[in-house]
């Protein structure tokens, strides 16, 4: 560059940035920022998706939300099935990273395929598990048929469905999760791993004492990313719900909130209520989000 | 490039423009031609007369939409909120009917144009459903008068008559359509006789001039409208006995239990013909027939055509719904897709009289669905059916996966139908 006192090079060395990242605020202003007030002002009204804003300024639409045991159910399934898949995600994805941590023959192969599942596309992998949990046909029934267990109608009890459902989640964000804890093992540094072993730790011991607490970041991170996302969940359980009409089951036993959301909106044209449940929704992810942050903060300590 | 790199600042706005402008991009330029877009739902066997309409106007190209029915409806319903993006030329069911005709301000008054005139084109009752106080919403396509499509040789198996006319002698009323269900499980105990506990129900209810709501001042009705029990306690009985293979028809289960051959009848609509074909394939070809439908007839589905106001040439989109709707059109559409008229004229026409199926046992179907069609009384909707509805297809289907019994389905399908339209 050289020394160039111009305006023009000083303007440029202090609004380029600026400029450069200007697109990302301009398309958050676009699709972020006016459509969050947007609904914000659509749920304070009685508003039809077809014939628009029907008046009546106020909290109508949250009061009403509040009272709907839909709603609870609802929540209460998003919530079971996230938990449902979470958990063993976690650990699975941890000990994926740890294999794969390992020194392998072709390594890169086995840590591309672990992403496969996740690159999938999520009606690919919906319409699969919804034929392999079939009741009829079904392989899950088949094979369980093997070990003489009579064959479970997996839409119809809740149980049964939120199992299929987190298995679909897990099987699409274990390789992910696993991928991110690798990213982040290898950045562990091997001086500690040197002092365990002068001290005689287990390998066990080892990766909880050293490896888990070392990759605390991506923990918190793969923790608050997951709950966003489980708690969105809409592709895999409405697909699973084949000619439901989008209840999630006869008794809305795996409907969760984005599904109920996509009810109220797309089917029954209550735009107000859906905007009013979306906020809220909103919430419920700010909230377990911080909960979830604080329980890995509290239980995975520092190296 | 290098001025570029030298002022990055110049650099980013142009990729800020660049954003922008795709953003913003509309529709680019047709070349003087008119382009028009059609959108349904399923396929409605559109295709081949699509290019004889370009052809025979040079100035007109169609450009083609087809989702499945649910998306259809959704993304419509979506562009008719945001004001822009819809086709030319929307497919409208009769169930979804009633929703669009409340916001019909949003379609064109196909009277302006002169649909008038045609009126007397469509079976009355037909052309009654797409209008309202002199508002012309859709011209209409289809109907589906309904059959029973049976498996020959599971009735044979069960030791059952096979000939169309000795099934449709042995099951002149559900009643009797349930009672000869008991005699086929008792032979053929791993076949289930019917698809599904829905099906049945929703072709009984549709041979009943009201369902959930009256026709006179659409009040909910289905707490003392003794079709409406009837219809769901048969069906329901069928679902309890196990007789029904317990999938919900056009889903992937349905699909795989047609080629497995799951259940031996289905009430089947015109429309359903093909997807039968589709899903069966060669596995099961020739091995259904078709004959007359318990109660005789009833309506199931059928569609329209409606022009929404966004749509930029409402005069060429009307032109060519009207010109789809013809009974020429129409014609040719039942001889190769199996589309059932809603033009009685076309019931007249010596070629759909003679027309047979060679997949299904080589069933006369022009015969069968045009006297189904001559037979047809429309049945009332209500304003608030599609909200309804499902709620009594869910209690059927907790018949059938076991966790309620008939009375309980019924009283909780009743409770839900009222909470539906609070």
């Amino acid at each position: 560059m050289g020394k160039r006192g111009s305006f023009v090079a000083r303007l440029d060395r202090k609004a380029t940035p600026f400029l450069f990242i200007a697109p990302f605020f301009a398309v958050f202003a676009v699709f972020g920022v006016f459509p969050l007030l947007y609904t914000t002002w659509v749920s304070l009204h009685d508003w039809d998706l077809l014939a628009g804003n029907r008046g009546g300024f106020g909290f109508a639409n949250y009061v009403e939300l509040f009272g709907d045991p839909r709603f609870y159910n609802a929540l209460v399934n998003t919530v079971g099935i996230f938990l449902l898949a979470a958990v063993p995600e976690f650990f699975l994805a941890l000990g994926f990273a740890e294999l794969l941590n390992r020194k392998l023959r072709g390594s890169t192969w086995w840590q591309t395929g672990v992403l496969v599942p996740n690159v999938v596309s999520v009606v690919a992998v919906g319409v699969v598990f919804t034929q392999l949990y079939g009741r009829d046909f079904g392989v899950v029934n088949e094979v369980l048929g093997w070990f003489g267990v009579p064959p479970v109608n997996w839409q119809a009890g809740r149980w049964s469905s939120h199992l299929a459902v987190a298995s679909m989640v897990m099987w699409r964000w274990t390789g992910y999760n696993a991928l991110i804890y690798l990213a982040a093992m290898q950045a562990v540094p091997q001086d500690l791993y040197e002092a365990a072993e002068l001290d005689g730790a287990s390998r066990w011991r080892t990766f909880w004492s050293v490896t888990v607490p070392g990759i605390r970041p991506a923990i918190a991170f793969t923790a608050v990313a997951g709950t966003v996302n489980g708690l969105q969940l809409f592709a895999e359980p409405q697909l699973f719900d084949a000619g439901g009409g989008g209840t999630g089951g006869n008794d809305r036993q795996f409907q969760t909130l984005a599904m109920y959301l996509y009810e109220k909106g797309f089917t029954k044209f209550d735009a107000g209520y859906a905007a009013a449940l979306s906020w809220v929704v909103f919430l419920v992810c700010v909230v377990f989000a911080v909960v979830n942050y604080r329980l890995v903060r509290r239980f995975v300590s520092s190296p | 490039m290098r001025k570029l790199t030298r002022h990055p600042a110049a650099a980013a706005m142009a990729a800020a423009l660049l954003l922008l402008s795709a953003a913003c991009g509309g529709s680019g330029s047709d070349g003087g031609k008119v382009t028009l877009t059609v959108a349904t739902f399923g396929e409605f066997g559109y295709q081949p007369l699509f290019e004889q309409y370009e052809k025979d106007h040079p100035g007109i190209e169609i450009r083609s939409r087809v989702t499945d029915f649910d998306t259809h409806f959704k993304t419509l319903s979506t562009q008719l909120a945001a004001g822009r993006g819809a086709a030319d030329v929307v497919a409208v069911e009769e169930q979804q009917l009633p929703t669009y005709l409340q916001v019909k301000d949003k379609f064109v008054n196909l009277a302006d144009y002169g649909a008038e005139g045609l009126k007397d084109r469509w079976a009355p009752w037909k052309w009654a459903q797409g209008t309202k106080d002199g508002y012309v919403m859709g011209l209409g396509t289809d109907m589906g008068s309904l059959a029973m499509c049976y498996r020959r040789d599971y009735f044979e198996q069960a030791g059952l008559p096979t000939d169309r006319e000795a099934v449709a002698a042995l099951m002149p009323t559900w009643a009797d359509y349930a009672e000869l269900a008991g005699r086929f499980t008792a032979k053929l105990p791993k076949i289930k006789f019917a698809d599904s506990a829905g099906t049945v129900y929703t072709a009984m209810l549709n041979q009943s001039p009201e369902n959930y709501f009256s026709a006179k001042d659409d009040s909910y009705i289905a707490d003392r409208n003794p079709s409406v029990h009837d219809a769901f306690y048969l069906a329901g009985g069928l679902a309890a006995a196990h007789q029904t293979a317990a999938v919900t028809t056009y889903t992937p289960a349905w699909n795989v239990a047609i080629k497995q051959g799951s259940f031996a009848t289905i009430a089947c609509p015109a429309w359903l013909l093909t997807q039968i074909k589709e899903a069966g394939g060669d596995a099961v070809r020739g091995k259904w027939d078709v004959t007359t439908v318990p109660g005789n007839s009833g309506n199931q589905g059928g569609s329209f055509l409606t022009v929404p106001k966004q749509s930029e040439h409402p005069r060429e989109a009307y032109d060519l719904a009207r010109w789809l709707t013809a009974p020429e059109q129409e014609k040719r559409l039942f001889l190769s897709d199996g589309i059932l008229p809603s033009e009685p004229a076309v019931y007249q026409d010596p070629q759909i009289i003679a027309h047979t199926d060679e997949y299904f046992s080589n069933a006369p179907i022009g015969q069968l669905y045009a006297a189904s069609a001559n037979q047809l009384r429309p049945n009332y909707r209500g304003l608030h059916d599609a909200d309804v509805r499902p709620e009594f297809g869910k209690a059927l289907g907790r018949i059938e996966d076991g966790s309620q019994n008939v009375g309980q389905a019924w009283a909780d399908a009743l409770k839900m139908g009222s909470e539906a339209i609070k």
